[in-house]
């Protein structure tokens, strides 16, 4: 393989690794919002609260594993207690989605300060575990370990959301709620329950992609900065509560990311967000969206 | 031909997908009072939103005083003389009965963007919205907010709202829809003193109002017009009373 | 006439309060003030679409950014620019800015019209932090001269005098803040506000509902855009960070949240709790905003209206109890 072409492929892995992560962010924002209708605008704040969470973990225990587990783990309790207690309560009040939007920027906010407080405003650097650092060699090329681990993991959860939305009961009750959310709530189900679930699992898999982000960013305060913008370019483009959208756009902003950095790094960032108002001008529903709100 | 103030030709309209317009044609005659019937969900409503301009015609015409204003929007039909009333109501919330109808004033007297004068100092605009108010004997409740008025009340605002502009043809979709006896009395009594010398076109389900206000009645079934034609013919068509009991078809 | 004579005594009192406050609160509560007055422009200038257009805006720092830059760009690259001409084109420049944006911002509403201006936003953030040549990058524009206020024949105000300067932002701050009211106050006014309400009826009244929208983003974006101005003029360096952050977007919402929104002043209340609870609470911790973060959901969660319904609402019920009082002994 010709170095050009090798370096392609490495750009192409290194778009593909930052893709899957803000796929993972993005799929729990799209489906909160489809089932419930919010705008989830702590949804980064979840990610970047998980990657603390490991930091944590990993000082005390000295294990990445155990903080892959635990992090994301305590994230969805903190996404539970927050669904449960906050927005619900909002819901009810009626300001339709001002209330909701401003609900969850005063949670992003709280949480962002409540970091800086607890841990200061210094980046803390979590340790790849021995057994992913270094490099592997397929076909004459060579990847970093960790990066293919993040894919892989990546499609473990993406088959694991797949099973349960397509293959369980609970999963149809959720996609019938996102196309048709008064449909459901008049069959008798406790959709309150169901919403916890969904805001749980949202904030989870938030939860596990800023672990995983952890040693590859380094833990610091602006960590979800960009993956959270990203995340609404996402949910905005891809269609408000669409799935399929959410995986389409951001393997293509991931790898937008990487080609943009490489070939026109003033004006990658740009692009993106001209993309989204574009997009969202002509087509305020995104293109996978179904539901006019 | 040349009498008549509104016209469709053939006109058809679909919510992707679902056929509901399936080629209305449909004539009114200038001053006349025409009433359009039909069971649930033959499609008046959707007439009237492709007519004033809400949704374009998937295909067809419509003609206002010998002009095709098909896809015109609903400002600029409003401006040449059609006005609009809903079958849900539809006022301004939060504003109060005053302030409600001054917003169709204003337009009437083409103050559309004006930001240099206080409203409450157009002395004309404040004298003909008390006029209004008067006339539709809402001027005891001017200062309410419109949701905070009564059912019966709040429905008069709503065909007020229509007229408010002065409207050559007004279109109302059911004023007195979920009214009591009483308030439906009256609601008639208003609509034929406030569209006195002006061309109405009236959708409603309560025969006994169809039959007291209109001249003329087009039924209206499966997106089709079933029939047209004076009060005592529709009266006795027998198609029309399949229709609305439910094994007619066209 | 009462209300005529309770309006004068309000505005004699401000005035006394507003005149003396410099000379009892020393330089560095002055400037505070210079602050809550811009700040409370600012935020003014956004609840004109949150509380009259009702429609919430997540990027209304892109027009207090383009007021900010333009003027110190003129202050920077132009010898001895006058200071009124510099205000107002950067008030200008911001207004057009809305009026550019707008084809595009009057055709959504609700959740996807907060996308589309914090995508605007984030665009206006990243072009400026990218073309360092023009701008600075993160480290923006400095070291321009703040010209002096000329009065020709009368007097020459010097802008770098804490006191004059608060003295000037005061009373543009108050022209500006009047201007809007009035606005609210006329046809156009109230057609937004239907718009608020119920903008297919309005549309179906005969007026055109995208060119009004239009014309209300131009007009909040210009005082937005005479806000940043006054930053820019106050502190002497504008930086992306300073002015385009996506937090200058929020903190007028929760000034607007907190004190009130649906009301053309709770968001002065509000801009006055927000930086003087800062101010205080600055003084015992580095994380200020933690405080106002928590105050927010606490607003949001309980007192959704704003301390201005709350006080409306404490006034009323106590006005009910004397009632209901009077009406017992009358019994
Ligand atoms: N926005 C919409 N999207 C999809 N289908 C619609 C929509 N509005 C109406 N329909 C369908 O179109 C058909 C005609 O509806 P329309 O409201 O025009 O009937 P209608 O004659 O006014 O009935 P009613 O007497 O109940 O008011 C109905 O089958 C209805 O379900
Ligand atoms: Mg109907």
């Amino acid at each position: 393989m010709s170095p050009v072409t090798a370096m392609y492929v490495a750009q192409a892995i290194h778009g593909l690794t930052y893709g899957m992560l803000l796929f993972l962010v993005a799929s729990g924002l799209t489906l909160i919002f489809g089932m419930m209708g919010i705008l989830n605008l702590a949804h980064a704040s979840f990610f970047m609260l998980s990657a603390y969470f490991c930091y944590q973990v990993v000082a005390w225990t000295d294990s990445f594993w155990i903080a892959l587990i635990l992090a994301p783990i305590g994230t969805g309790l903190v996404g539970i207690i927050v669904e449960r207690f906050l927005l619900r309560k909002v819901q009810k009040l009626g300001l339709g989605h001002i209330g909701d939007l401003l609900l969850t920027l005063g949670i992003a906010l709280v949480i962002s300060e409540a970091v800086k407080t607890i841990w200061g405003t210094e980046s803390h650097q979590v340790l790849i575990p021995p057994s992913l650092q270094g490099l592997v060699t397929v076909a004459g090329l060579e990847y970093p370990i960790y990066r293919l681990f993040i894919i892989g993991l990546s499609l473990v959860i993406l088959g694991a959301l797949a099973f349960i939305l397509f293959k369980t009961r609970l999963g149809m009750i959720i996609r019938a709620a996102v196309s048709d959310r008064d449909m459901v709530s008049a069959l008798g189900i406790n959709m309150p329950r169901v919403f916890m679930f969904v805001f749980g699992v949202g904030t989870l898999m938030a939860g596990v992609a800023g672990v995983a982000a952890a040693p590859m960013l380094t833990v610091f305060p602006g960590l979800a900065d960009q993956i959270g913008l990203d995340a609404f370019v996402v949910v905005v483009v891809g269609g408000f509560g669409s799935l399929l959208g959410a995986v389409v756009v951001s393997l293509f902003l991931g790898e937008l990311n990487s080609f943009g950095i490489q070939f026109i790094p003033r004006l990658a960032p740009v692009l993106v967000f001209l993309f989204m108002a574009l997009v969202l001008s002509f087509k305020p529903m995104g293109f996978f969206g179904e539901r006019d709100e | 031909m040349s009498t008549s103030i509104l016209e469709t030709k053939d006109l058809f309209y679909d919510y992707s997908g679902l056929q509901v317009l399936t080629g209305v044609n449909l004539q009114v005659e200038k001053g006349e009072r025409h009433a359009i019937i039909g069971p649930n969900g033959a499609g008046k409503t959707t007439l009237f939103n492709v007519i004033t301009g809400l949704y374009a015609p998937c295909r067809g015409k419509v003609i206002f005083k010998g002009q095709n204003v098909s896809g015109f929007k609903p400002h600029k039909l409003s401006r040449l003389g059609m006005g609009r009333s809903f079958q849900i109501t539809s006022t301004f919330h939060n504003l109060t009965a005053f302030e409600n109808i001054r917003m169709g004033v204003l337009s009437r007297m083409g103050i559309r963007f004006n930001m240099f004068q206080r409203v409450d100092k157009l002395k004309d605009v404040t004298r003909e919205t008390d006029v209004v108010l008067r006339r539709i004997n809402l001027h005891r409740e001017s200062a309410v907010p419109a949701n905070a008025l009564s059912y019966g009340k709040h429905r008069a605002l709503e065909v007020s709202l229509a007229m408010s502009t002065n409207p050559d043809l007004v279109m109302l979709d059911e004023p007195t829809a979920g009214m009591s006896r009483d308030e439906t009395h009256s609601a008639v009594d208003l609509i034929r003193r406030l569209t006195e010398g002006k061309t109405m076109v009236i959708v409603e389900h309560d025969m006994d109002v169809v039959f007291s206000l209109a001249d003329r009645i087009t039924v209206l079934h499966h997106g089709k017009v079933l029939a047209v034609g004076a009060p005592n013919e529709i009266k006795n068509m027998q198609e029309v009373k399949d229709a609305y009991l439910g094994h007619g078809g066209v | 006439m009462n209300k005529f004579v309770r309006n004068l005594i309000m505005w004699v009192v401000f005035l006394a309060v507003a005149g003396a406050a410099p000379h009892v609160l020393g330089i560095v509560k002055t400037n505070v003030l210079v602050e809550l007055a811009t700040f409370a422009l600012f935020a003014v200038s956004l609840n004109l679409l949150l509380s009259f257009t009702g429609v919430l805006s997540f990027g209304h720092a892109l027009f207090y950014g383009v007021g900010a830059y333009t003027t110190a760009l003129l202050l920077y690259h132009v010898e001895g620019f006058p200071l009124i001409p510099a205000l107002l084109l950067s008030g200008l420049a911001a207004g057009l800015a809305g009026l550019i944006l707008s084809p595009l911002l009057v055709r959504v509403t609700g959740t996807a019209f907060a996308m589309l201006t914090l995508a605007f936003g984030q665009l206006m953030y990243i072009l400026c932090l990218k073309f360092r040549e023009v701008t600075g990058g993160e480290d923006g524009v400095a070291g321009y001269d703040i010209p002096p206020l000329n009065i020709p024949g009368v007097a020459s105000l010097d802008m770098l005098d804490s006191t004059v300067f608060y003295y000037f932002t005061v009373v543009v701050c108050v022209i500006g803040i009047m201007i809007m009211w009035f606005f609210t106050k006329t046809p156009l006014g109230q057609v937004v506000v239907g718009i608020r309400d119920n903008s297919l009826r309005v549309d179906y009244l005969g007026y055109r509902v995208r060119h009004t929208k239009a014309i209300i983003f131009a007009l909040s974006g210009f005082f937005a855009g005479i806000a940043g101005s006054l930053f820019a003029l106050f502190q002497g360096v504008v930086s992306t960070d300073g002015v385009l952050h996506v937090m200058v977007s929020f903190y007028p919402i929760m000034a607007i949240l907190i004190g009130g929104i649906g009301t053309f002043f709770g968001p002065i209340l509000g801009s006055g709790i927000l930086i003087v609870l800062e101010d205080m609470i600055m003084r015992y911790t580095e994380r200020a905003e933690l405080v106002t973060g928590l105050l927010f959901i606490i607003v949001v969660l309980y007192v959704p209206g704003g301390f201005v319904w709350l006080w409306m609402g404490l006034v009323a019920r106590f006005k009910a109890r004397k009632l209901r009082m009077s009406k017992e002994v009358e019994a």
